[in-house]
This record gives C-alpha cells, sequence and structure tokens, in this order.
C-alpha cells in the first residue's frame, strides 16, 4: 500500500518536473521568416527608437530563452513598449520560440 | 578682477563636470558592474544562464533605458527593481557604457537581396 503510495507520488513529481506544453523547441529557419517585421528595425544598424531616444536592442546571439520572456513580458503587458506590444500580441507561444531561435543563432 | 576669479573658476569647474557626465565612462561601470551585476549577468556581460539577458555588445543606451524603466516601473522585475533603486542616472550611463564595449550581440543584418 506504501509503494502504490510512493509510486504515485513519484510518478506525479515527475510529471511535474516536465513542463506540460505542446510547444516544441523554437526553430531557427522557421524562425527567419517569422521575424521579417523584428528586422525592419531590429535588423537595422543603430536604428533609433524616436521617442524617447535610444538604439534598438541587438538582438543577434542573444539567449533564447531570455527573448522568449522578453516576449511574454511585453504580451502581459508587464514591458511597457507599444509597438513590442502589439507585437508580441499577435504572436503564439510557438512564433516566440521560433523567433527567438533564428536570433539566438544569429550571433557572430 | 578678483572678484571674477572665483566666478571664472566656478564655469570653468562646471563645464568641465559636465563633460565628464556627458556620456558613460566605461570604467567606472565596470567597477559598479562587478558587485551586482556579474552575478547573473557574467563579468563582461556574456551570461552563462540563459534566463538572463547577454548585455555585452548591446547599446548602451538601450541599457541605460532598461535600468530607467526598472527604477520608474515601466519594466517590472522583482530582481532588477531591488538593484537600480541605489543607481544614479550617471551609475546608469556608465554601466552601459561597460558592457557595450565587450564583444557580444550583434545586430543580426539580413544580406542585400536586392543587387544580383
Amino acid at each position: 500500500m506504501k509503494t502504490t503510495y510512493l509510486s504515485a507520488l513519484v510518478l506525479l513529481a515527475s510529471a511535474s518536473a516536465v513542463p506540460v506544453s505542446s510547444i516544441a523547441a523554437g526553430d531557427a529557419a522557421t524562425g527567419k521568416a517569422k521575424a521579417a517585421t523584428c528586422m525592419g528595425c531590429h535588423g537595422i544598424p543603430s536604428y533609433i527608437n524616436p521617442y524617447p531616444t535610444y538604439h534598438v536592442p541587438r538582438l543577434g546571439g542573444q539567449h533564447a530563452q531570455y527573448l522568449v520572456s522578453a516576449l511574454q513580458a511585453y504580451k502581459a503587458g508587464q514591458r511597457s513598449h507599444p509597438t513590442m506590444q502589439a507585437q508580441a500580441k499577435s504572436l503564439s507561444d510557438q512564433d516566440m520560440e521560433d523567433i527567438a531561435a533564428f536570433f539566438a543563432a544569429s550571433g557572430k | 578682477m578678483k572678484r571674477l576669479t572665483p566666478i571664472f573658476v566656478f564655469t570653468l569647474l562646471s563645464a568641465l563636470g559636465l563633460n565628464a557626465h556627458a556620456g558613460g565612462n566605461a570604467e567606472a561601470g565596470k567597477a559598479l558592474a562587478a558587485q551586482t551585476c556579474v552575478a547573473c549577468h557574467g563579468a563582461d556581460g556574456n551570461s552563462a544562464d540563459p534566463q538572463y539577458p547577454r548585455l555585452a555588445g548591446q547599446h548602451a543606451d538601450y541599457i541605460e533605458r532598461a535600468l530607467l524603466d526598472y527604477k520608474n516601473g515601466a519594466r517590472t522585475n522583482p530582481i532588477m527593481t531591488g538593484f537600480v533603486a541605489s543607481l544614479s542616472k550617471q551609475d546608469m550611463k556608465d554601466v552601459g557604457a561597460w558592457f557595450a564595449s565587450q564583444p557580444g550581440v550583434v545586430t543580426p543584418v539580413q544580406p542585400n537581396t536586392i543587387s544580383k
């Protein structure tokens, strides 16, 4: 009886450890096509955000995991850039993974 | 003339001070970064843990803007909000200048597809 309980607990614990998700790992090639809009700003060296004035961030070689969390934060309204919020809202979780994989692979 | 001297000196010092504060000082930023940022972002800004962004090679003014946004609440992150509380605007410029000076992230420029 105790063994059954333990087995159930172990099963539950391992199931929780693996994120329940149907999202495949990001695909850089797919992400390249999906990132066409992003490149309008992030693909131009020294592109300037109009106001307030600062360079839009360099994304080539950035960690994919961070890029996904940044997009999710824009989508959730935790980061306040109107253009990025609008873009992020149009993206699915899979889109974000693919786009992030593309930029992560676009380092030197 | 003697009365004017202090004014001249003051003006000169102010001008020097303004120049010193116009941009970020990478060396000052390196010292600041060594106190806190390194723990997550790495000594040169190339973080080992993929949940933390690489700051190496990033635009200095973008880093400064991110820090400002954490301070004014436009960007929310429990860890970062705690760290930026003690930073002055000049500190933010200095930290930005330091990480920007290190090799890291780049702008991914696509090859020109128009020319043959």
